[in-house]
């Protein structure tokens, strides 16, 4: 994607790859999260300058909310304006847990999108995922390590360890809720 | 961890989203609400005689309360979604509200004017408001709770939209033991029992929806 990418094209290219992982392509859905974390990464610097070092903590938080919630995008709205509410929600939650209520919030009412700028900087959080992961209950530790990291199919994580398909589905997702938990904790690294 | 990294375990094995999420979690919860008002109703203040069913009244204030229900529901719908609009289920709310206030004034205009008062108050109208707001609560805890595992990014306008939701769902419960029989009545003080149960939402939103 070009650095300068206007929102419009932003939405045109994000789009296509959106519906794809809607549907369930794996692939197009990692592309477009990658996309997205590009642009969040822009939309909140701009406004976190006070709060830089949380800059890629947010990033990631905004990204396991967007996929816990992926169920509640609609296709009739642009796939930014969804990402972008969720991202200003999260922020918005930053600062009452950091107990900032100051003259802040005016910059939420700013969507203008084309202040956004791709800003394609790799990042890193200090939170280490496999820490992460230990805080967890063992069956859904057990079902994202399989899954999610080792990469088996949910039908050769059930045989694995037992457990029925729909019951890893459901510790995957029970185990990513409670990771997007433990991250949204201040004092948790 | 690098952000990469979160975006592989993410995407890895992802599927396709889970469809109709909003419906999902709102329709099981309007369905609970609906069964324990009802039992409520029909245990605590008993029923209404059979003969009424043979007229309009109960039908009257049920499909009022089936309409008000299928409209806020809608708008709760949209508001538990990130940036969905919520014009259209708006004017649909105010459109049953508008039209059943008109068959209520209608009703009262064809009333003797000496039975006006009596017709709009009826026997009950001090408790209806409330009756209707306390067989709301167990709609309104089923669908904060259904809402909290949604994506409510307008928080007191989603918990005001499920508290008029969990309304209607307590006043078609209400409809199964209230006698009164005018239009002017269910216009008036169902209607405020609704409103107070959404006021009572959009208190609680703020503080129950997070996410």
């Amino acid at each position: 994607m070009p650095e300068d990418a206007s929102p419009d094209d932003f939405e045109s290219g994000l789009r296509p790859l959106w519906l794809r992982a809607q549907d369930g392509d794996d692939a197009a859905y990692r592309e477009a999260l990658a996309r997205i974390a590009t642009r969040l990464r822009s939309y909140l610097r701009r406004r976190m300058q006070s709060l830089p070092d949380e800059l890629e903590d947010l990033v990631q938080e905004t990204l396991l909310a967007l996929h816990l919630q992926r169920g509640t995008y609609d296709a009739s709205v642009p796939v930014s304006a969804w990402v972008l509410a969720i991202a200003r929600h999260k922020l918005v939650d930053l600062w009452r847990r950091r107990g900032r209520r100051d003259d802040r919030h005016d910059a939420l009412d700013d969507v203008d999108e084309a202040l956004l700028v791709a800003e394609p900087d790799e990042a890193e959080t200090q939170r280490d995922l496999a820490r992460l992961l230990q805080q967890l209950p063992a069956a859904q530790r057990q079902a994202i390590v399989l899954t999610k990291v080792e990469g088996l199919s949910v039908a050769e994580a059930s045989q694995r360890t037992g457990a029925s398909e729909s019951a890893i589905k459901v510790q995957v997702h029970r185990g990513l809720k409670r990771l997007a938990l433990l991250v949204s904790k201040p004092d948790k690294p | 961890m690098k952000t990469e990294t979160l975006i592989d375990l993410l995407a890895r094995g992802a599927g396709p989203a889970p469809r109709h999420a909003a419906a999902r979690r709102l329709l099981p919860a309007a369905g609970f609400g609906l069964l324990v008002s009802a039992a409520l109703a029909l245990a605590l203040i008993g029923p209404i005689p059979a003969a009424l069913y043979a007229t309009p009244v109960p039908w009257m204030k049920l499909g009022y309360a089936a309409a008000l229900a299928a409209a806020a529901g809608w708008l709760t719908a949209c508001l538990a979604r990130p940036a969905m609009p919520a014009v259209r289920p708006r004017r649909a709310l105010l459109a049953v509200v508008a039209l059943m206030a008109l068959l209520g004034v209608v009703g009262l205009a064809t009333t003797p004017a000496g039975e006006r008062l009596a017709a709009l108050l009826g026997h009950s109208w001090l408790a209806c408001p409330w009756n209707v707001l306390a067989l709301s609560l167990p709609a309104l805890a089923a669908a904060l709770w259904a809402l909290r595992g949604l994506a409510p990014t307008r928080p007191r306008a989603a918990g005001g939209a499920a508290g008029l939701l969990a309304g209607a769902v307590g006043a078609a419960g209400y409809s199964l033991s209230c006698p009164e029989a005018s239009a002017g009545f269910v216009a008036a003080w169902y209607t405020l029992g609704v409103a107070l149960t959404g006021g009572l939402g959009a208190l609680l939103g703020p503080r129950l929806l997070r996410w």
